[in-house]
């Protein structure tokens, strides 16, 4: 792309629970790890944009949360705003800081986010359950999450012959990349195992406990600069070479496909304004609040073929070691889910894999890599392809 | 939460859909134990759910037809495990996606049957919950 844009820096809280703080304290511990890590100026941050930490706690006092970040840092952008999108909140946030910069408003946005889960037995899952469905026409028939994204795992297991198992087999993946991730909340578990995952307690056919991602609060920043900028902040930016999005529905009952999402859609417009295919992308962190998720994502984005996803994770394909890395720093599924702000954590790990900082989970091959994130019931798509050549 | 509050007297109601004032003939014919869905005379097509214009063509002329009430399970889960207090009585049941022969998908429970029965393309046909003073569409394997 014209006027390269890339993510400068990136940061982020390690994710658990935060008992005593609430959603804007989050924000404060975010802002201030990130000043710690990176010797950024005021004069750095041209821009913000930031999305309400008080969803799952069940009302949001925190709609305008930007006025009051930028306050607190004490300067005066060109670009700011509030926004929100759900799980895919980020991407479209990277994404517009990306069309702002290179429409000359703003040389550098900030991207912040921070997530509060509810306290078990307070009725936050049954607010959860009521916001994420339609108010008349679902939520009267027992909606609540799980249930909601067991409708796509089942669709297809009709479809395309895929098992149980093989949904499983994403949770096993994700585990063992936790296992070398010493922020994720998983990092001193055990491997999981197939069998381990099935006989965990069911939650909503397909899908068992394992199948489901692990609450926790946390939060993190990005920020996007231009491609002078970002010289100023590393030697290897994630330079942003393509971007996407589509929103197709809000209500699962009226997505016009269960197992040809929108990300679809997202993933052909990134790879058209880059010119780059499938085959050129070496690995993919991809928004799995279920195990259904990567599966179905891996065939959207073209990665495997259609109705083949479960094969690819029987594999092994996107194991530590294997051909093609997969959410490699344990998912939400292993990492931790980080509520409003779990949408954050696919596109600091994508950065840090391209810019080298990823450690020991450090993959040998990282050109070129896509960020998948959706928002809603699989409602809104972000896709993003980072790589180390702008 | 205090399981011990849970006794059987402290159920809460299911939830009851709220009526919007251009959904009236949903829940009529509902009541007359007919399924009855928006209708655009330029689609010459049903959709669902209720709206103030034609999602496919932005007509705002729109009638009401009674719709066969079949279709086929779309989609479904086996609910063994839900933090909703009205149905805990009711686990494990099914929440489906079902589609219509008319094409419109709707959410529903599978009901009047063993769970286990319950598969995607199976043939089901409406029926009728009472929800208070309403009733609501559900859908049951077809006889
Ligand atoms: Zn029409």
């Amino acid at each position: 792309m014209s006027n390269p844009v890339a993510i400068a820096a990136v940061s982020e809280m390690k994710p658990g629970r935060y008992p005593d703080k609430s959603g804007f304290d989050l924000y404060l511990d975010v802002v201030r790890q990130f000043l710690a890590e990176w010797s950024v100026k005021p004069s750095d941050i041209q821009g913000l944009l930031a999305c309400p930490s008080g969803m799952a706690e069940g009302g949001s006092n925190d709609i305008f949360v930007h006025e009051q970040l930028y306050e607190e840092l004490g300067i005066h952008p060109l670009f700011a705003d509030t926004m929100n999108a759900g799980g895919s909140t980020y991407g479209l946030m990277v994404q517009r800081a990306a069309l702002a910069i290179k429409q000359g408003v703003a040389d550098s946005v900030l991207c912040l986010g921070a997530g509060k889960f509810p306290k078990v037995g307070t009725g936050g899952a049954e607010l959860m359950a009521r916001m994420v469905s339609h108010e008349i026409y679902e939520f009267p028939y027992g909606t609540f999450i799980p249930a909601i994204y067991a409708q796509v795992a089942s669709r297809h297991m009709f479809e395309y012959g895929t098992t149980p198992e093989q949904f499983a087999e994403v949770a096993v993946s994700s585990r063992e990349w936790a296992l070398k991730n010493p922020d994720a909340v998983m990092y001193d578990s055990e491997p999981l195992t197939v069998a381990t995952v099935r006989g965990s307690r069911p939650i909503a056919t397909p899908f068992h406990l394992f199948d489901c991602s692990i609450p926790v609060e946390g939060g993190a920043a990005v920020l996007v600069t231009s491609e002078l900028v970002a010289k100023r902040f590393s030697n290897q930016p994630a330079y942003l070479l393509g971007m996407g999005e589509y929103h197709s529905h809000r209500n699962i009952h009226q997505a016009p496909s269960l197992t040809n999402v929108g990300c679809r859609y997202a993933g052909q417009q990134a790879y058209q304004r880059t010119g780059l295919t499938p085959s050129d992308i070496d690995f993919a962190e991809i928004y799995d609040a279920f195990s259904v998720n990567p599966l179905v994502f891996m065939e959207d984005l073209g990665l495997c073929e259609k109705g083949k996803g479960g094969e690819f994770f029987e594999s092994g394909a996107s194991r530590p070691g294997g051909d093609f890395p997969v959410n490699t720093y344990g998912g939400l599924l292993s990492y931790g889910h980080t509520g409003d702000a779990s949408g954050m954590s696919m596109i600091v790990e994508g950065a840090r894999q391209i810019m080298g900082l990823a450690g020991e989970r450090q993959l040998n091959k990282a050109d070129v890599g896509i960020v998948h994130s959706y928002g809603g019931m699989m409602s809104e798509h972000s896709t993003l392809i980072l790589g180390r050549q702008a | 939460m205090d399981e011990n509050s849970q006794s059987s007297a402290s159920i809460p109601a299911k939830p009851q859909p709220k009526i919007t004032p251009w959904a009236g003939p949903l829940w009529q014919g509902c009541a007359e134990g007919k399924l009855r869905l928006p209708y655009c005379n330029q689609c010459e097509a049903c959709f669902y759910y209720p709206r103030l214009w034609c999602p496919q063509c932005f007509n705002q002329g729109l009638s009401w037809q009674d719709v066969s009430g079949k279709g086929k399970v779309y989609s479904f889960s086996v609910i063994h495990q839900s933090p909703l207090p009205s149905y805990q009585e009711d686990l494990p049941y099914v929440l489906a996606v079902i589609e219509l022969t008319e094409g419109p998908r709707m959410m529903t429970n599978i009901i009047n049957c063993e769970v286990d029965a319950v598969s995607v393309d199976m043939p089901v046909e409406v029926t009728f919950e009472a929800r208070g003073d309403m009733k609501i569409p559900q859908f049951q394997p077809t006889i």
